[in-house]
Parts: structure tokens; sequence; C-alpha cells
């Protein structure tokens, strides 16, 4: 039987431990072109992380999670530039501004309504009107940014190394801690709390979950999620643009390999990141470096995800793992797949919600 | 006069606005489908009036009845892709479908005409004097259209049996089809009729506009704000919210910094949002 230590399985916790620690040294023996495209994966995959936190627990479809990546790279520069502040501080300085800067967002879409669709179009208006607005703020280096004022001989604390293994590292690290995060809070009481409310907010209401409360929690957990990727991102680029973050593709690409990767399990963001971004750097490089022919495939990708596997990779090995098990007679012992809908569950649903009380109680 | 000028110029730009809004509105409100793709289908529509203006050379608007055609064509493909994904994954499938379209019509006109903006600087169709400005022919040509158009689309509803059809739809899918309303077709009209408005609206503004492959992004937001604005399933309130946006848009870039001309709009539809929240669950 399967050991938990605070809800978490052993077995999972070791293999994440041995994928870090193959990760962590697989890293240093590729090629220095392998680990550029692999730390832009491992970028990729926080932001893409937080969103299918929001959207695997809650069902919010929030296309906002670039913002806070912004965020989290403008508080590092400007810190680290003016007050000389490390961004090893801002790691933990980040998050807590993203977190405030989510709530006025989590109240309007929380006040808008519940629907997926119109809290999509609420978030994609919110990262419409940032760039903006980060380019009238002066201090805030206006349409060209900010740059990191680099050091001849900089120490450990400045954060500005030459290679990118370093940063691919830290990527891993960062991707490793939400992915232990978010299968704790899977099994924890909030957890539940949200599961609940996505498929019935009425019933949760009803039983006593503090629907709103939860909502905004869940939306400024994922914002805070989502930040210390801006700092290690802006430290590895040197620079910080609203257009890095938040331009056309740039923002988009945040939903699609969250999508790729699926809510399903927590890994998900990881191996879509790692997939996706490696198709369009090998699309890109088969057409010469044409401008354009990445995002293109990023797009053709997820045309192909939308269209034949709309869970994602991860959404649809939980449906294979959960019919195996079906057929060697056991019982669902996996956290339920948040299904992309809720009618669109599957029949057995009753299965679900069972181990569901069974572990909350117990 | 300065006044005078920058109305007019705000109700002619948001004239095509409440063109694209109305499409926004019926595939909403009946269609029950949040097309993410409505506003690549302008930017589509304004590609393809590039296209023939700047490399076939002949004026867009001579392609006007073959246009429509094949976006009619288009739009119910994509009606009967959304009503398949929908009934296999729902709201969360139409959704996925649609961004899809979105960054797939972006990513294929960044590629086919090149991700920097461009203008169609060869057609011309003569000018009139308004008020002391220089109105460009084509932007008449534009609102004569959205008018004649808004006005058929008005008379559709409100006076024909399909256009009732529709709007009971809008008002309440079940009990229409008690009624006897096919409502699946229903919506698949609405939905390829918004495609088929909203490509030629496209088309029709191609020559004063700039055009940039994610401008359908742009169009997008904007036709939300339409149906916050105006309500959803509203079509009067979509043309009047197209002109005011318009109009705003217009005064703000004549009298403001730059800054707000991107900002203020979204701001509107933000307070707009918690004022007054779209009633519908969408």
């Amino acid at each position: 039987m399967n050991t938990r230590i605070f809800g978490l399985s052993v077995s999972a916790l070791v293999a994440l431990a041995v994928a870090l620690a193959a990760g962590w040294f697989l890293l240093g023996a590729l090629g220095a072109g392998t680990v550029a495209v692999l730390v832009l994966a491992l970028y990729y995959a926080i932001p893409a992380a937080s969103f299918n936190f929001l959207f695997g627990s809650l069902g919010v479809f929030s296309l906002a999670q670039a913002v806070f990546v912004a965020v989290g790279a403008y508080t590092d520069v400007y810190l680290y530039n003016v007050y000389g502040v490390s961004p090893w501080l801002s790691l933990l300085i980040a998050p807590v501004f993203a977190g405030i800067i989510a709530l006025p967002i989590a109240l309007a879409s929380v006040r808008a309504g519940t629907g997926a669709v119109l809290t999509a179009l609420i978030t994609l208006i919110i990262s419409e009107a940032i760039p903006p607005i980060l380019i009238a703020i002066k201090p805030l280096g206006g349409a060209i940014g900010l740059y990191v004022k680099t050091k001849a001989n900089p120490s450990f604390w400045d954060m500005q190394f030459g290679s990118g293994v370093s940063f691919a590292r830290m990527f891993l690290v960062l991707n490793v801690l939400i992915i232990v995060f978010m299968m704790w809070w899977n099994r924890s009481r909030f957890g539940f709390f949200v599961r609940a409310i996505r498929d019935s907010p009425d019933a949760s209401a009803a039983v006593g979950i503090p629907t709103a409360r939860m909502r905004i929690l869940t939306f400024v957990i994922a914002a805070a999620l989502a930040a210390p990727a801006g700092v290690v991102f802006a430290q590895y680029s040197l620079e910080t643009t609203a257009d890095l973050f938040l331009g056309g593709t740039a923002l988009f690409e945040v939903i699609v390999i969250a999508l790729v990767g699926g809510a399903a399990r927590a890994w998900g963001s990881v191996v879509g990141a790692v997939v996706i971004v490696y198709v369009a750097n090998a699309m890109s490089n088969a057409a010469n470096g044409a401008p354009g022919i990445g995002p293109l495939t990023f797009a053709a990708v997820f045309v192909v995800i939308a269209v034949a596997m709309p869970r994602g990779l991860s959404g649809t090995w939980a449906l294979l793992a959960d019919r195996r098990r079906r057929a060697a007679g056991g019982t669902l012992a996996s956290p339920p797949a948040p299904a992309a809908e809720p009618e669109a569950r599957p029949v057995d649903d009753h299965a679900h919600r069972a181990t569901e009380h069974d572990v909350a109680s117990g | 006069m300065y006044l005078e000028q920058l109305l007019l110029v705000g109700v002619l730009g948001g004239a095509v606005l409440s063109l694209v809004g109305v499409g926004f509105t019926l595939v909403i409100g009946v269609g029950k489908v949040a097309n993410f793709a409505h506003g690549a289908f302008v930017a589509v529509g304004m590609y393809l009036g590039y296209w023939i203006g700047h490399t076939l050379g002949l004026n867009p608007y001579v392609l006007f009845v073959p246009a429509l055609l094949v976006f009619t064509l288009i739009g119910w493909g994509i009606a009967e892709l959304f009503e398949w994904r929908g009934r296999k994954v729902g709201a969360i499938g139409e959704l996925l479908v649609g961004l899809a379209l979105l960054l797939l019509i972006n990513g294929l006109l960044s590629v086919g005409f090149g991700p920097n903006p461009v203008t169609l600087s060869n057609v011309e169709m003569g000018s009139v004097s308004v008020a002391g400005t220089r109105i460009p022919g084509s932007e008449i040509y534009a609102a004569v259209f959205t008018l004649v158009v808004g006005a058929g689309i008005y008379v559709f509803l409100r006076g024909s049996r399909w256009g009732r059809a529709l709007r009971a739809v809008a008002e309440n899918p079940q009990s229409a089809a008690l009624y006897g309303v096919r409502v699946p077709i229903a919506q698949r009209v609405a939905v390829t009729g918004s495609i088929a408005l909203a490509g030629i609206a496209g088309l029709v503004i191609s020559p004063f506009s700039v055009l940039t492959p994610d401008v359908g992004t742009n169009f997008l937001i904007t036709a939300f704000a339409v149906i916050v604005i105006g309500g959803v399933g509203n079509t009067v309130g979509a043309v009047f919210a197209g002109l005011l946006i318009g109009v705003v848009d217009s005064l703000a870039i004549g009298y403001l910094s730059t800054v707000w001309t991107t900002l203020g709009p979204l701001l509107i539809i933000l307070a707009f949002l918690l004022i007054r929240p779209v009633p519908v669950e969408i």
C-alpha cells in the first residue's frame, strides 16, 4: 500500500527526487544550445503550472498568469537596480507583490460571474491593459523596460551566472517545488474545497464552504506561484520589458503549454513545456529561423490538442491509467482527474466522489 | 471644429465596431458559443482585402460577393466544429477550439504577410469633404455598408420567422425547442452569420486600416466590450455600444496622451463589468 507523508505518496516523492537529481546532472552534460531550449521550456512550465493550478482545481480559465510573471521580473530588476536587493530575496518578495496585485483581479473575476469564458475574456483584457500601464510608469523604464545592472565580478548573491545551466537548474527546482505543492494541495482540505466549488458552487456554499474566499485565495496563490519564474527569467535575460512577458505570442504560449500538458497531473505543465518548446524550436530551425514559425508551430500543436485530446497529455494519461486500473479490478486510487468540464465527466463519478470523501474525513 | 472632426471620425470608426459587435452578440446570445476567433476572422478579411488590393491590384470591394460566399462556407465549417466539440467536451471544448483558431490565424497571417504592420495605399476611391475634414471614399462605403447590414439584420431578426426563431433561442433554448425551433440549426446559422459578418467587415475596412497579424485579438476585445456595454444578444445595444466605443476612442486620441487611448477602452469594460455584471453564464 502507498505510504503517505502529509498526504503525499512516498513513491511519488521518490520519483520526483530521482527526476530532480537526474535532471540536475543531465543539464550539466548537455550542449549550450539544448540547455538554452530547456531553460525556456522550464521557465514556461512555471506560469503554465500556475494556470493549470487554477484551471485544474477551480476551473478558472485565467489568461492573466503571464502578468504575474511580469510582476516578478519587474519587482526583481527594480529592487536590484535601485536598492541592491539580492534576486534570491526577490524570489520571496515577488510572490507577495504578485499576490497583492492578483487580489483586485480575483475580485473582479469572482464578482463578474463563474463562467469560464467570461473569466477568460476578463483576464485577457487585464493582460492587455497591463503593458500600457507598465509603459506609462516612468521609473519602470517605459517601453524599453529595465536592464539588470551587470557586475564584472558578480557574487552568488547577484544571481548572474555565465552559463544557462545554473538557470535551467533553478527553474527545475522551482518546478519540482510547485509540483510538490500542487500534489499536497490536491490532497488537502483546500483541494477538496475548490474542487467542490468547481463542480457545484451552490452545493458547496450550502455545506458551508466559504466559496468566495476560497476562489480569491486560490487565485492569489496561483499568482504567487508564477512570480518566481519572472525573477529568475529576468536574471537570465538580464532585462525585463512588457513585451517579453505580455507580447501577443508570449501571453498565449503560456496557455498553450498549460493546455497541452493538461491539468490532470501536477507534472503536466513540465512535460507539455518540454515537448512543445522542443518541437517549436526544431521547426524554427528547420525553416532556417524564418520569423513566425515558432508561434505557428505552437498554434498548430494547440489545434491538434484542442481537437484530439482536450484534457492535454496528462489528462489522457490519467484517463488511460484509470482505465487500466479498472481493468485490473482495482479502485480509483489516483486523485480525481480534473475534467475539462463538470458535465462531461465520466459516468463513474460516484466512485470519484466516494474516494474524495473518505480521504477528506480520514 | 476639431471636436466635430473627432466625432465624425469616431462615428465612422465606431460603425465598423458595431458590425463586429453585432456578430459577436449573435454568436454568444444565440449560438451560446464564445468564439474567441471572432476577431481573427476580421483580421482574415482585412488581409484578404490587402492581398486583393496589393497583389492583384484590384479594388478590394470588387470581390465582395465571392468573399461573402467563401466566409459563409468557412463559417459553416467552423460552426460544425464548435457543435462537435461542444457536444463532446462542453463549453471548455468550444473555448479551446476558438482559442486555437485565433492563434492559428495569427500565426498564419504572421508567416504569410510578415510580422510588420502594413497598409493598403494604392486603392483610390475618391473622397468627400465634411465639416472641413477630408473623408476617404472607402470610409463612406464602410459606413454605408454598416448602415445597410445593420438595418438588414434588424429587420431580419424582428420581422422574419427565422429571426424570431433566433431570438427565441437566445432567450431560452429549451422552450424554443419545445415550440419546434430547430435549435442546433439556429445556432449554426448564428455562428455562420457572425463569421461571415466578421470576415466581410474586415474586407470592407481593409483600405483604410493598419494591418498587423494579431489585430484579431484587439477586435476580440472590442467585440467583448460591445456585448458588455450593449448586453448579450441585444443587437441594437451592440450598435450603440460600438458607436460609443468609436467616439470615446477618437476623443481619447484627440485630447489625451497615447497611454489612455489603449488603456481607456479596457478600463471602461472593467468598470462596466463591476457595475453591471454580464447576466448570462458564459
